[in-house]
């Protein structure tokens, strides 16, 4: 099934094109990640699927409707990024509203504030002000409303930024918990969460889109990548080389290393067995190369 | 509906915010000052048929005899105060239905929720009812003033308030969407109410201007919230009514191009 489909959309601000004859189809299932360098689009493309912004041209639907169509009024729902709740109200007074909105009425909403708040753990929390919670919290509280009334499609916009490392594993584990039901959007610039969450990715540049398709391309099959945290670097890539199959082996950040093997050949094995004989340990091996090699390697 | 959702919010967004009571008791200790040191007092004049020069002081522009046309002298004297301040009161207090909620980003939770229509005649109507629950209080508490001082009056006063709730209810309206219309345009409460007070007075000029130059034009008499005022003072009871189209055409046209500009607004 659709969830997204655009035809030539595009956005200008004056002279500059924020998004220039955006083509794209996306189906419903794992989460797709929305990836970019800043000014490539990505908050400009999520806010015209949200209808925030008018398009200069072309045209989008979503779920098979209209953008800013009534129709997709609690099928859509978005966590913006650097949108707030009002500060003068309670948490639950806010979800309240927004379901009610939704057409749910008395106990039903408020059963499903409850739900939502719980689904980010912050259940004790819906009486307090935005104000008296902390960024991460509040950042939670908007990806709750966005869960209210189960929508079909979730489009989050930085929903990590800025926030401490027990708050993103909260939303990366409540996202992966959703997404069984719901397709999510997701514009972030870190690239290993949105690999170890995402099925799919969009690339935008300059407005334009790059690449779309599978996080694991089929290119990739002639690759391994693997974390190792405390070797000897020109050792381990002595030794690398050596093994048969490897064609060449490339030192990346954060003690990556990209070996690039022949094809027909399986080196994960041998590149095992020799990292126990040599008494090295390894944090993790992935068949392929990481999302960031593949798009700015 | 989430029309009326938005609306009874706005009831919510009054009650139930600090920020909400500071206005209802800074209105009501304003309110109440007026109501002890002005027309209490400026009552009592007109009762002994001295008020001219005083009332000439304050509202030079109106006919004084006007206020013979009222049985109830407190309520002839609500009447004129409440058509002048009233409105100033709605300039300040319905600043904010879309300003600050546009700027935070709290609409864009919103508009996946509800249309632009919902929201901005939600807003609308819930700042309006806002406004005429502030005519009826004003109103029972010049009632209140009546009971202690004169209940003999309490009569008259009650048989003519119809007439005065009608015509304010009347009045507000275009006000109320005035600043709905300005609230889409600014980033702020008070940056809508600046736009109001400006936009007032440049249209005042500018029409005075093409009056003074190009001679009387009656149509643009329709032009500018209020601008029936001094002749609303001089028609007695329901004839008032004669001039409810000016604020209901006012208001419609205020509507549609705050309506336009809620469409095209960026979020």
């Amino acid at each position: 099934m659709n969830i997204i489909n655009t035809l030539g959309l595009s956005k200008n601000y004056g002279n500059v094109k924020a998004l220039d004859s955006f083509d794209i189809t996306l189906d419903a299932g794992e989460p797709i990640a929305l990836i970019g360098p800043n000014g490539a689009g990505k908050t400009t493309l999520l806010s015209l699927l949200c209808g925030y912004i008018r398009p200069s041209a072309g045209s989008a639907q979503v779920l098979g409707h209209n953008i800013g169509s009534k129709a997709l009024s609690g099928k859509l729902a978005a966590l913006p990024q650097d949108a707030h709740l009002d500060p003068r109200f309670s948490v639950q007074k806010q979800l309240s509203l927004f379901a009610s909105l939704q057409g749910m009425r008395g106990a039903d909403a408020k059963q499903e504030v409850q739900r939502v708040l719980d689904a980010v753990q912050l259940a004790g929390d819906g009486v307090k002000k935005p104000g008296e919670l902390s960024h991460g919290m509040r950042k939670r509280v908007s990806l709750a409303q966005a869960l209210i009334g189960k929508p079909e499609l979730i489009l989050l916009d930085e929903p990590t930024a800025g926030i401490d490392p027990p708050n993103v594993k909260i939303i990366r584990d409540l996202v992966r918990n959703e997404s069984k039901s719901t397709t999510f959007v997701i514009s972030s610039h870190n690239l290993d969460e949105l690999e170890r969450l995402c099925g799919s990715v969009v690339y935008l540049n300059e407005g334009k889109l790059v690449e779309s398709g599978p996080i694991q391309a089929t290119s990739d099959d002639g690759y391994l990548t693997i974390r190792l945290p405390s070797v000897p670097e020109d050792q381990f890539i002595r030794e690398c080389r050596k093994l048969s199959g490897v064609l060449d082996v490339q030192r990346q950040a954060q003690g990556d290393y990209l070996v690039h093997q022949s094809e027909g050949h399986a080196v994960d094995q041998a590149l095992l067995s020799m990292l126990a004989k040599n008494g090295w340990r390894y944090r993790h091996l992935i068949k392929g190369r990481s999302l960031e090699e593949r798009l700015y390697g | 509906m989430p029309v009326f959702s938005i609306a009874k919010n706005e009831w919510a967004r009054l009650f139930m915010s600090k920020h909400g009571w500071l206005a209802i008791i800074t209105f009501g200790l304003v309110w109440g000052i007026f109501l002890f040191y002005v027309i209490r007092p400026a009552a009592r004049y007109i009762s002994s048929a001295d008020v001219g020069i005083i009332f000439e002081l304050l509202l030079p522009r109106i006919d004084t005899g006007t206020l013979g046309l009222w049985q109830s002298k407190e309520i002839g004297l609500y009447w004129v105060f409440a058509l002048y301040l009233l409105p100033f009161f709605t300039m300040v207090s319905a600043a904010d239905q879309i300003a600050s909620d546009k700027t935070r980003g709290t609409l864009r939770f919103l508009v996946l929720r509800a249309s632009r229509t919902q929201i901005f005649f939600g807003r609308f109507i819930g700042q309006y009812f806002v406004q005429l629950l502030v005519i009826l209080v004003t109103l029972l508490s010049v009632f209140a003033l009546i009971a202690l001082n004169s209940p003999d009056a309490l009569g008259n006063a009650i048989d003519e308030a119809p007439v005065v709730v009608a015509n304010l209810a009347l009045v507000l309206l275009p006000y109320v969407a005035m600043m709905a219309l300005f609230s889409v345009l600014a980033k702020t409460a008070k940056q809508a109410t600046l736009f109001a007070i400006v936009g007032w007075i440049v249209l005042w000029f500018t029409l005075g201007y093409v009056q003074n130059t190009f001679g009387p034009f009656s149509i643009l008499d329709w032009v500018l919230p209020g601008s029936q005022f001094v002749s609303l003072l001089r028609l007695p009871g329901w004839e008032t009514l004669s001039l409810a189209p000016i604020p209901l055409l006012q208001t419609v046209v205020l509507l549609f191009f705050g309506w336009l500009a809620m469409q095209r607004c960026e979020l």
